[in-house]
């Protein structure tokens, strides 16, 4: 068997994404029932999966005496909402702004310039290209706990304390490895065909870059730009060291002024404020999310 | 505000940056430092202008480092009020740290010119760690000033190296005994005098409540070899001893091994708590009726008598003593709390040393005594009160004791030895086994 | 720069997934040793160094100086007296003979390489099959799972960590107090870190919930790249799913799989955080650390920064002997 899809028309629309193919000829009963149970079992899944997420939910609307007590408390109906105007009340929009600037500059940043990267190492052969490949390899195995030391002392001498930018660059640099290798088999996987074809077609090189090359990299690019937003919006460790000031605090160093190693840490606004920090991520993927779902490539590439 | 510009500049600024790197060349980048430190940064060349308002430093904003809650608000504010009003334009900014994370934070920015703290509280058994390497400024001119000898002696001495002292007193806290009074009656108990009668009551109340699940007479998580310390040192033994100029585990001495045994029977007969448990958040089993007696710092209290964290309505049956030593006399307990010191690379050592003499001015230091703490000074203690939480308070401290003085304790701490002697204990260990295999990591980790 | 035309050599079929990896066991024999195009040396040569020059640029102000730093500072008798000021000593190999000749660091690396192949092979297998469900199952449930799975990792670690720890506590944990409930009186009170074996089970759970959505992202992001035609011709063809799945989708994803799974492999070996958290909660420091956590007791936590640089080294050098299997599949393929 061999399956060569020829490729008939680059602006042949693709089938919507997201939406459920039409119903193939081979479309029987069976076929969708065992799509009903897969989906049951996919919700089965998730359901489980939530749990330790309901448990972060269900906490946040809890007095801190019921939160762990002999009997557990399933259900928060007589719960409350404080957590949550206490949380908003203590700084929370000032870090999710902080938060929010660092985690676009990295995501853009990242994005771009490995794709640039991906594009250099899928479309060209040149001297150095596998000790790139293999230094961007090592790079990630590096263990970056003991890195602060040197990478704060970089940063003052650059005045880059305390500011956006300094904290950005380094996590630019923590996520554009494995977004270059993410990327760099989207890349190769675009055929060329289809740009040429566009061009044929009458299409400016931009055109056919946004209208042809895009589409099909943007499974890729959603999936490395979830893994950068992530990375950025939830690190601590360099946000600690680096934002030493109140008004520079990033999202997950807010979160930790809840706790108390000594005395009574504030459970309940806790879960309430990593509830809060998970939503803009939701939202993020949500925007994105259509971008990736199947059917776009085959659609795209279907004879 | 800057964050919206840099959001502006976009990428292009990114690659600005980048092409700055080079030539460490930081001037186009000022407005991505915060405004403040600007001040004294610049306070730092000295240009003698000012100087005709006789020896006043020039005003510069203060940052001071105060972590967790010991410190509360309204103690927070006189303190910046009285700084202001003692430095005509200079200002003072508290920023709360937490204390995980605050040894990395530390050991980053008070090694930083232009973002260091001015003055750091620090945990007393972390201050060697920072005296001996030159992170703190010299203020031994200073002590007779801020205290002298009525300065808590041994919290002096882990803010001292070589005879020099960089860290003082902030202020201290240790634990006593709340105990709960309806099922000392229920039981006919007392409140015990002597380490024997404490025993014998922790192990009664466990018996007469034997039908409570997880019920302690007396509550000692596996972990919780702080609050096990007191009788360790009330049968004579020690952590660590110092031998010769070098420090070395003394848990295997017959004192040491005899108050080991006595833990390990309070584990098995009298502790209801996980054997691998640790010692945070005690009002959760107490709440549960699961408690007897625990050994906990004083503002255990305020979380019981909390209507959201604990169960105000158990307040009419808390009562709280000493625990009692051998001798009848207050058991030596560990004594904790913190330090206060000016940072070597501030800017403003002048208005740092003013805002540490502040701190540790009487007016300031009386307000701890009255939020349940100990002061830095002897002689303010009896601020505490006379409630019987404030006798227990002052007993207990009257005799406490704080943990080896060896500059590396720290690391004896961090390697979790004492976490895991005690956990071994509670579960049953063999005592001479496990203090000798204690010991020598002890030792390693000191020299 | 985009797209300089290069005149090709091969069909799309290899190129309609990675062009690095042709289907070769179903969709025919390979391009004989073709990758997807050859561009002729010497043609604009300079176009790829231009395009890696902001990924470079950031790479090296990042990491270059504190790299060189840390190299440097693994020979040097570097704390925290050196952090502030004092000349560091160089000690030759010292701090790496200490590091090496303690016999307790071999039980932990042993015990790490276990643990983070384990937990590595868990997450890749439990990660596949449910970025393969998502590609199965219509939108609606598709959102479900990958929402849920998305708020798993997007979950601040101190909340879930603490979660985590609530769920097992010995006693107020929901999961005792289930069992509890099911008649399983033994696990009234019943302690799930202080023995080892079962201390590691709890940590490789919740390293596994919270890996897990970013293999299943990554993969899923693959699949969708693997034209249906090539399936649906095999299932014609009367494959079953699994042989579909073996012979056409794995080695069109394979790509993403290798390095998504070094990452795992990575990641796993230098676990931190959720062990710090567990042993804080209970258990035996001394029987459950693992490299991340007995490296940070080591140094890092005491300013031993010469020791911490060291163990860094030493660590690197482990993981690449450990991937190093996998680092030459990735390059061959790099280089057909």
């Amino acid at each position: 068997m061999t399956a060569t899809p020829a490729i008939t028309s680059a602006r042949k629309s693709p089938a919507r994404p997201g939406t459920p193919k039409p119903a193939r000829a081979s479309g029987s009963l069976w076929r969708r029932g065992r799509r009903r149970l897969l989906g049951a079992l996919a919700v089965g899944i998730a359901l489980i999966w939530a749990f330790p997420i309901y448990w972060m939910v269900n906490s946040s609307f809890l007095p801190h005496n019921r939160i762990r007590s002999t009997e557990p408390t399933f259900l928060p109906i007589d719960g409350s909402v404080a957590a949550y105007q206490r949380v908003l009340d203590s700084g929370f929009f000032s870090a999710l702004r902080t938060s929010l600037t660092i985690t676009l500059i990295t995501l853009v940043a990242a994005l771009l310039f490995a794709f640039l990267a991906a594009l250099a190492l899928s479309r060209f052969r040149f001297r150095g290209r596998t000790s790139f490949i293999v230094t961007v390899l090592v790079i990630q195995m590096i263990p970056a706990e003991a890195l602060f030391i040197s990478q704060f002392k970089m940063l003052e001498g650059w005045q880059l304390l305390n500011s956006v930018l300094g904290l950005s660059l380094l996590y630019v640099a923590t996520v554009v490895p494995f977004t270059i290798w993410m990327l760099r088999g989207f890349v190769a996987g675009v055929p060329r065909e289809l740009e040429e074809a566009a061009l044929v077609d009458g299409c400016s090189r931009t055109q056919a870059f946004f209208r042809v090359t895009l589409p099909l990299l943007a499974p890729g690019l959603v999936a490395s730009g979830v893994y950068a937003f992530l990375q950025a919006w939830n690190e601590f460790t360099l946000a600690l060291v680096i934002m030493n000031r109140p008004d520079s605090m990033t999202l997950p160093l807010w979160l930790r002024t809840f706790t108390d190693a000594n005395r009574v840490s504030d459970w309940a606004g806790i879960m309430a404020g990593s509830a809060l920090i998970a939503i803009p991520v939701i939202i993020f993927f949500l925007l994105v999310q259509r971008r990736m779902a199947a059917g776009l490539v085959s659609g795209a590439v279907k004879g | 505000m800057r964050t919206t510009r840099v959001l502006g500049a976009g990428l292009a600024a990114v690659a600005l940056v980048l092409a700055a790197c080079g030539s460490d060349d930081g001037n186009g980048d000022d407005d991505a430092n915060a405004e403040a430190p600007a001040a004294s940064a610049d306070d730092d060349g000295g240009d003698g202008d000012d100087d005709g308002n006789g020896d006043a430093p020039e005003p510069a904003e203060i940052r001071l480092w105060l972590n967790g809650p010991d410190t509360p608000d309204s103690m927070r504010d006189w303190l910046v009020d009285a700084f202001e009003e003692q430095n005509p334009g200079s200002t003072l900014v508290i920023e709360e740290q937490q204390w995980e994370g605050l040894m990395d934070r530390l050991t980053t920015s008070l090694g930083s010119t232009s973002e260091t703290p001015d003055v750091v509280e620090v945990g007393n058994t972390q201050a060697p760690t920072f005296t001996t390497v030159g992170a703190f400024s010299d203020i031994t001119d200073l002590l007779p000033e801020l205290g002298g000898d009525d300065l808590l002696e041994g919290f002096v001495e882990a803010g001292s190296a070589e005879g020099r002292t960089y860290a003082v007193p902030l202020y201290a806290g240790s634990a006593y005994v709340f105990y709960r009074t309806d099922l000392f009656d229920a039981s006919g108990l007392d409140v015990p005098t002597t380490m024997e009668e404490f025993v014998d009551a922790a192990i009664t109340l466990k018996e007469d409540n034997a039908d409570v699940a997880n019920f302690s007479g007396f509550w000692l998580p596996g972990q919780d070899w702080r609050d096990g310390a007191a009788f360790l040192w009330d049968a004579g033994g020690d952590f660590a001893v110092e031998e010769n100029g070098e420090w070395v585990g003394a848990l295997s001495t017959p004192e040491s091994q005899a108050g080991l045994e006595l833990v390990q029977r309070l584990f098995e007969e009298a502790s209801g708590a996980p054997r691998d448990g640790n010692e945070a958040e005690p009002e959760v089993p107490f709440c549960a009726d699961e408690i007897g007696m625990m050994l906990r710092p004083g503002w255990v209290r305020w979380s019981i008598d909390n209507e959201e964290i604990g169960c105000p309505d158990m307040m009419e049956n808390v009562g709280v003593f000493a625990l009692p030593g051998s001798d009848g006399q207050p058991a030596p307990v560990l004594l904790g709390g913190s330090n206060i010191a000016v940072s070597a690379n501030s800017q403003n050592q002048e208005l740092a040393t003013n805002l540490v003499r502040l701190i540790l001015s009487d007016d300031f230091q009386r307000q701890y005594p009255e939020n349940g703490l100990t002061p830095a000074k002897v002689s303010l203690a009896d601020g505490l009160g006379d409630d019987e939480f404030a006798q227990a308070t002052i007993e207990a401290v009257s005799n406490a004791k704080l943990t080896p003085a060896a500059a590396a304790w720290a690391s004896v701490e961090g390697s979790r030895i004492l976490e895991d002697l005690f956990v071994a204990i509670a579960n049953g260990g063999d005592i001479e086994q496990l203090a000798s295999d204690a010991d020598a990591a002890i030792s390693a980790q000191l020299n | 720069m985009a797209s300089t035309p290069h005149v090709r050599g091969r069909g799309a079929a290899a190129d309609s997934g990675f062009s690095t990896n042709p289907p070769e066991s179903a969709a025919g024999p390979p391009p004989a040793g073709a990758p997807a195009h050859r561009p002729r040396r010497g043609r604009r040569p300079r176009a790829p160094y231009v395009l890696l020059i902001p990924a470079i640029a950031v790479l090296v102000a990042a990491l270059g100086y504190p790299l060189l730093r840390q190299a440097v500072m693994s020979f040097q008798e570097f704390g925290l007296a050196q952090q502030f000021g004092a000349d560091p000593e160089w000690v030759g190999f010292d701090n790496y003979a200490t590091l090496l000749t303690d016999s307790y660091l071999w039980s932990v690396v042993a015990k790490s390489i276990a643990f983070c192949l384990i937990v590595a092979a868990t997450t890749m297998v439990v990660g596949t099959a449910l970025a393969s469900l998502m590609m199965a199952v219509s939108t609606g449930p598709r959102l479900i799972l990958q929402i849920t799975l998305l708020l798993a990792w997007a979950m601040p670690h101190l909340a879930s960590l603490t979660v985590w720890q609530w769920l097992f506590d010995s006693q107020y944990g929901v999961i005792n107090w289930l069992l509890t409930r099911l008649g399983l009186e033994q696990f009234s009170g019943h302690s799930w870190l202080i023995n080892p074996l079962s201390f590691f089970i709890v940590a490789g759970i919740v390293v596994v919930w919270m890996s897990v959505p970013f293999v299943a992202f990554a993969v899923y992001a693959g699949l969708t790249q693997v034209p249906d035609e090539l399936r649906e011709a095999a299932g014609l063809d009367g494959a079953s799913g699994w042989q579909r799945f073996r012979l056409i989708t794995v080695p069109l994803i394979r790509p993403v799989l290798l390095i998504v799974g070094l990452l795992q492999i990575i990641w796993d070996l230098k676990v931190f955080t959720q062990i710090f958290v567990l042993q804080d909660a209970g258990g035996i420091t001394r029987e459950t650390n693992l490299i991340g956590t007995y490296i940070y007791r080591l140094g890092i936590g005491e300013g031993q920064f010469g020791m911490a640089a060291a163990a860094a080294w030493f660590m690197l050098l482990l993981t690449v002997t450990l991937s190093l299997y996998y680092v030459r599949i990735l390059l061959r393929e790099e280089n057909t």
